[in-house]
């Protein structure tokens, strides 16, 4: 705008002159225009100036209305490029996070785990993941230099990577781990072989071992992929909610009738309050299974106190919060199957089935 | 009931009568904050009759049932007859079949039911719906 055709001093008196008689008229039209003092008060500076550099083509007697068109174009102009601003803006967003300063230490912090993880697998196992995964061999041809089959090395590299993940988090925490139990738990729970996770007690351990139910965090999803079985951990009152509704839904799942769903409901409600009152923290699992029927099991689980005597808290009236001593006999009537276990000191285990009535 | 959200429970004073109506499953804690509100309404409303529309709890499991008839008691104490009303025909399934009612507490099958049940209760004489709600014999 600034840089307009220079003009003689004479002609720059004369604009002089004529700004000052049209300045009254450029401010009204901006500030009919304009709410904001300042940004009016710029677009009349650039009105003048854009009289001032055409100022030797204007008649005198159009200088007025050619100072209010210039000033109604000048306003239109500084909409028209808002609307434009506007309208564009979501180009110049840049989503992507300059890298932040800790992203190095983390990566070499994990570079050092990895290499530890790897350094304590056996050499024979290192030897051939390294080849299947990052040289890309396949595992016909590592079958053939072992001189076993091609099944045979991918389960053994399937452990293998189940080991490695192990590794890794062990190495990421600072001390190692604090029972016997707990390495091969975490080993079942990253193979994700959910016999050898039943036969060993992982949902229990878990429970009990605060090691293993931080360091296991990232390898628990690996066994949920599972879609017929929900696990709902229970540490609160809404967490009773919770799984009756996620016990609800899964039975509906199945195809069980409304009457049906809600027994199941109502006797995950009375589990899971159990739960919560007694060991304060536990889960209740979900599961659908279909041999010999289809049917729907819950297993309440927790690592509380225990029972000294099981069978007494399965007697009606039976009660130690001033209840109605109606939680575990009624779950029971409720069920098809039911199936308590606990020892003081070990938790409690409740595991019930209702089969689909097939009609 | 809840600070927050949508309200859980709604109580509603009609005439002499207090009209709670549950919404939505309600967890242990709101279950004892809902009988608080109730009993504390049934004194500053100087109701004489409270209605409980439960239609919309998805289980009445030990604790619910013992919740309800803890509150009929209190409201009975605090002189306001209480009647259940609402409840679902598969939750009244499971509740038997779980080994527990209401107790003692009037139920009836809805809310019109409930408030015919109340009124004729109150004259001394039983309603005069064609199907009177259940009235419990009252032990010795």
């Amino acid at each position: 705008m600034s840089s307009g055709p220079s003009v003689d001093g004479s002609a720059q008196n004369a604009g002089l002159e004529a700004v000052e008689r049209v300045l009254p008229v450029v401010r009204r039209v901006v500030g009919a225009r304009v709410s904001d003092p300042h940004l009016a008060e710029d677009l009349v500076q650039e009105t003048l100036l854009r009289i001032m550099t055409a100022w030797d083509r204007i008649e005198a007697s159009m200088v007025e209305p050619y100072a209010i068109a210039t000033a109604r174009n000048v306003v239109a102009t500084m909409w028209r490029d808002r609307d434009r601003e506007a309208r564009n803006r979501h180009r110049a967003l840049d989503l992507s996070t300059p890298e932040a300063p800790e992203d190095q230490v983390v990566l070499g912090e994990e570079q050092a785990a990895i290499c530890e993880a790897l350094g304590r697998l056996g050499e024979q196992e290192r030897t051939r993941l390294l080849a299947h995964e990052v040289s890309g061999q396949d595992t016909r041809s590592l079958a053939a230099e072992a001189g076993s089959s091609a099944g045979a090395v991918a389960a053994q590299l399937h452990r293998t990577r189940a080991r490695l993940r192990v590794e890794y988090l062990l190495t990421m925490e600072p001390g190692p781990p604090p029972t016997e139990d707990c390495r091969p738990v975490l080993l079942a729970l990253s193979g994700g072989s959910r016999r050898r996770q039943r036969d060993l007690g992982v949902g229990r351990h878990l429970l009990g071992c605060d090691f293993c139910a931080r360091v296991a965090e990232p390898l628990l999803g690996r066994a949920e992929a599972r879609e017929d079985e929900l696990r709902v951990p229970v540490q609160g009152d809404a967490d009773i909610v919770k799984a009756r509704q996620a016990a609800r839904e899964v039975a509906a799942k199945l195809g069980f009738a409304k009457t049906q769903t809600t027994l199941v409901a109502t006797a995950v409600s009375e589990v899971a309050r159990n739960i919560v009152r007694f060991a304060g923290r536990g889960e209740v699992l979900v599961e659908t299974l279909s041999e010999p029927r289809a049917g729907v099991r819950v297993v309440a689980r927790d690592a509380g106190p225990g029972m000294t005597n099981p069978q007494e808290a399965l007697a009606d009236g039976f009660s130690t919060y001033n209840g109605l001593g109606l939680g575990l006999p009624g779950a029971r009537r409720l069920m098809d199957e039911f199936v308590l276990v606990s020892e003081p000191g070990r938790g409690t285990t409740v595991t019930m089935t209702k089969w689909l009535e097939e009609d | 009931m809840s600070d927050t959200g949508p309200a859980l429970v709604s109580i509603l004073r009609q005439g002499s009568y207090l009209v709670a109506s549950v919404h939505t499953a309600l967890d242990d804690t709101q279950m004892l904050r809902f009988q608080h509100d109730l009993v504390e309404r049934i004194g500053t409303d100087r109701a004489t009759g409270v209605i409980i529309d439960v239609a919309a709890l998805d289980v009445l499991d030990s604790f619910g049932s013992m919740t309800l008839r803890r509150i009929a008691e209190m409201a009975r104490l605090r002189g306001a007859e209480t009647v259940i009303v609402g409840i679902q025909p598969d939750v009244a399934f499971a509740m038997v079949r779980l080994g527990m009612g209401p107790g003692e507490v009037p139920t009836a099958l809805d809310l019109e039911e409930g408030l015919t049940y109340l009124n004729g209760h109150r004259d001394g004489q039983p309603g005069s719906a064609d199907r009177p709600p259940r009235r419990p014999q009252r032990r010795p």
